[in-house]
């Protein structure tokens, strides 16, 4: 690559502005990202910082109260409880659904697969659907007394008086049952376009070399997917760590806190206990710990690195 | 390549650290001091209001525009246009807020749900956001209900004035009593229980319902209900946590007992689908349940079933207590500082204050008067209602509204709703006994309150 030798700044008395103004041209050209970034990144995050060392109630002025918020969240049986949730669904969300949507992708690579495409329209479906109906159809699926599973249950076997909702470990359960229905569709597509790329070579190798099925899919097909694995495993952690949709609406974090989340704990304290600068602790809280591990995630997995 | 050295005094970092800490700078201290609310707009004093009306529910919007054209003929100052804002409950106060944050676009007057209006009552928020409305109501202050006045005062300042007087009563479905064979005329709860179990075991037929599903103010409203009906409450006055009662203990007792036992059944959502389920195929015959509960509850959900409900006092505790109970309520308040304050302030007057306003809005909206004196109106004891098969259910009102309780909020009303559902829902369940449950819903709000 040459490089063109820099223009011999002009002379005289107009040199001066001209040469500032080309200066300053680049800047010029970078500046919309920065400006967008501090407005609507920075900004956010060194407020919410400052606000998690405050009291506020939403209005008026905050009251600086240093890191009681912090002091707080660390004795708040409440907090504890949604931590003790998200880390749930983050297990339920990196170790059942992500192998969960890669068999379903195995299954739908397969050779000579009947109506392929009506599959993937049909594992897709749910991630395109308004949470507000998945909820809706879901309390009425799961309705204790009124509900469909619990008459057809009653039906077929004279029993069915299942509190699905109302329970806390089924509840739970139904949260990350529909975790499940929800997301692994839409994770199947990456492994599905991932498992595209794999070159054949290397499974006529492998078949060449007398390798089963099983063998074939951990000594050609694991390692040739990982980077896409990876991604799809700290993209899904850092979601089912951030889970909000699921438990607000099918649960409402309840029956009392079995189902809450973090980031519903967050938006409990902020818009329905008006307490803005506990909110904002919450919400740092999670950060850090969702960057953390996100972090850790990305060395031991290699993404991003040849 | 040689690299180019940046200009003196505006290399890269130095441009990006500058930009980022003004823009830092600006933005959070214009957004957090600028968070207080307004300088307060000259009043407008009389003529023509274009006053911003938000509410969750339509029916408040067309009672105000007609008693807004009902003062005016009276020689009103104010000539009042209303615009509708419609949102949820808890929408009208979040939007408020926010809307009170960015310094412009508030609502003139606000309908404000007695649930969502606990979370005014943290910190200065009231009395940042809503006029005081106490000497407006100085003149009929003797009059008004104070337990209705209570829930939206604090610090001895008023600040939304009640839509409804909202008594609980014992709904009954009369056909299906005499069809089943048992009388309405508990003479208590004890005796619902008796009745209610039997005829649950032999007709799968329960004499009420609660709520167990994600609502959790549903969940514990029929026990508040019950609670405050017995002489105990949620908080006190000084908005302290007064769960840990005998009074509470036996309300929980009987609910518990009826779940368990099937007199009362148990509803996902007891405004929704699954209740009106239980109310269409008559596996729930009676509800004790608020005034309104006609107009949103039964009318809505099984208008088929016109005629054949009647109400009556709520059965008694034998240890003590009333015949009635409070739950529910809309206060409407005026948003302070702005120039159609004093225009807001007097539709609320105009409405919900003059005798003549209360009495149409029982006739209208089926909401009970807020001042005591209306009660005695002749005209009101009169009204046969058609859904409750011609009974004048007003005389019922008129009968108990003096043993109504007063109710008391407190700002952390919503961390109680939420650790109390819990526990209350682990008592029907039978894992906790009503004072286990009580007394660890309690350590449990102490210990999310300590902040």
């Amino acid at each position: 690559m040459t490089i063109p030798p820099p223009t011999a700044a002009p002379t005289g008395g107009t040199a001066k502005p001209a040469g500032k103004r080309r200066q300053l041209a680049p800047y010029a050209f970078i500046a919309p990202f920065y400006v967008l970034y501090t407005l609507f990144m920075v900004v956010p995050i060194g407020t919410a910082v400052y606000l998690s060392t405050t009291e506020w109630v939403g209005l008026g002025t905050p009251d600086f109260v240093g890191l009681r918020n912090f002091a707080n969240l660390a004795r708040d049986t409440s907090f504890h409880k949604a931590l003790g949730n998200s880390l749930i669904y983050v297990l339920v969300s990196v170790f059942v659904v992500v192998p969960a949507a890669l068999l379903i992708a195995q299954a739908l690579h397969t050779k000579g697969l009947r109506a392929r495409d009506l599959f993937r329209i049909t594992f897709f479906l749910p991630m395109v659907l308004s949470p507000i109906v998945i909820a809706l159809v879901y309390s009425l699926l799961l309705d204790r007394d009124y509900g469909l599973l619990n008459s057809v249950l009653r039906a077929l076997f004279g029993g069915g008086n299942t509190d699905w909702l109302g329970d806390p470990t089924l509840a739970k359960v139904s949260v990350g049952f529909v975790i499940l229905w929800r997301w692994v569709g839409y994770l199947t597509i990456f492994f599905l376009a991932a498992l595209q790329a794999v070159p054949k070579e290397r499974y006529e190798a492998a078949e060449l070399d007398g390798a089963g099925r099983l063998r074939t899919f951990t000594a050609v097909t694991l390692p040739a997917i990982r980077p896409v694995t990876a991604f799809v495993v700290v993209t899904s952690f850092i979601g089912a760590a951030q889970l909000f949709d699921e438990p607000y609406l099918i649960t409402g974090g309840g029956p009392g806190e079995e189902t809450l989340s973090v980031a519903m704990f967050v938006y409990r304290a902020a818009f329905e206990r008006q307490q803005f600068g506990y909110a904002a602790a919450a919400g740092l809280v999670l950060f850090v710990i969702v960057f953390g591990i996100s972090q850790i995630l990305n060395r031991l997995l290699s993404i991003g690195r040849v | 390549m040689t690299p180019r050295s940046a200009p003196r005094g505006l290399g890269r970092r130095e441009l990006l650290r500058l930009g980022g800490g003004l823009g830092m700078a600006g933005l959070l201290g214009g957004a957090l001091t600028g968070c207080g609310t307004g300088r307060a707009a000259e009043p407008v004093t009389s003529g023509t209001v274009d006053l911003s009306f938000w509410t969750h529910d339509q029916v408040y919007y067309d009672f105000f525009a007609a008693a807004a054209e009902h003062a005016e003929a009276a020689g009103s100052r104010f000539h009042w246009r209303l615009h509708l804002t419609q949102a949820s409950a808890q929408d009208v106060v979040t939007k408020s807020i926010a809307q009170a944050i960015a310094g412009r676009g508030t609502p003139d007057v606000a309908g404000l749900e007695i649930g969502s209006f606990t979370r005014l009552l943290r910190g200065d928020l009231a009395a940042e956001l809503l006029e005081d409305l106490t000497e407006d109501v100085a003149e009929v202050r003797d009059d008004l209900l104070p337990m209705r006045t209570a829930p939206y005062t604090k610090d001895g300042r008023l600040y939304a004035l009640d839509s409804d007087a909202p008594l609980c009563v014992f709904y009954y479905r009369k056909p299906e009593y005499a069809r089943l064979g048992i009388s309405p005329d508990f003479a208590s709860w004890e005796e619902v229980l008796d009745v209610g179990e039997r005829l649950y075991e032999r007709e799968g037929v329960s004499l009420g319902a609660v709520a167990v599903g994600s609502e959790l103010g549903q969940v514990v409203q029929v026990y508040e209900m019950l609670t405050m009906q017995r002489g105990g409450r949620f908080f006190d006055e000084d908005g302290e946590l007064s769960i840990e009662t005998p009074e509470a203990e036996q309300a929980l007792d009987v609910l518990v007992r009826g779940v368990q036992s099937g007199c009362f059944g148990t509803v996902s959502d007891f405004y929704g689908p699954a209740m009106q389920t239980a109310l269409k195929t008559g596996k729930v015959i009676s509800v004790p349940m608020a005034t309104w509960y006609k107009v949103y509850g039964l009318r809505n959900n099984v208008p088929e079933q016109e005629g054949e409900w009647r109400i009556r006092s709520l059965p008694v505790f034998p240890d003590g207590g009333a015949r009635t109970s409070f739950t529910g309520g809309t206060g409407f308040a005026a948003l302070r500082g702005k120039e159609n304050t004093l225009a807001g302030v007097e539709l609320i007057k105009a409405g919900f204050l003059t005798p003549q306003e209360q009495v149409r809005r029982y006739v209208e909206m089926g909401y009970l008067p807020t001042r005591r004196s209306v009660f005695d109106d002749p005209s009101l004891s009169d009204i046969e209602d058609d859904y409750c098969g011609g009974q004048r259910m007003f005389q019922v009102y008129r009968e108990v509204i003096d043993e109504a309780p007063v109710y008391y909020l407190s700002a952390d009303r919503p961390v109680l709703d939420t650790v109390l559902s819990g526990y209350v829902l682990r008592a029907y369940h039978g894992d906790l006994s009503p004072r286990e449950a009580l007394g660890r819903a309690a350590d449990d709000f102490r210990g999310q309150t300590r902040s």
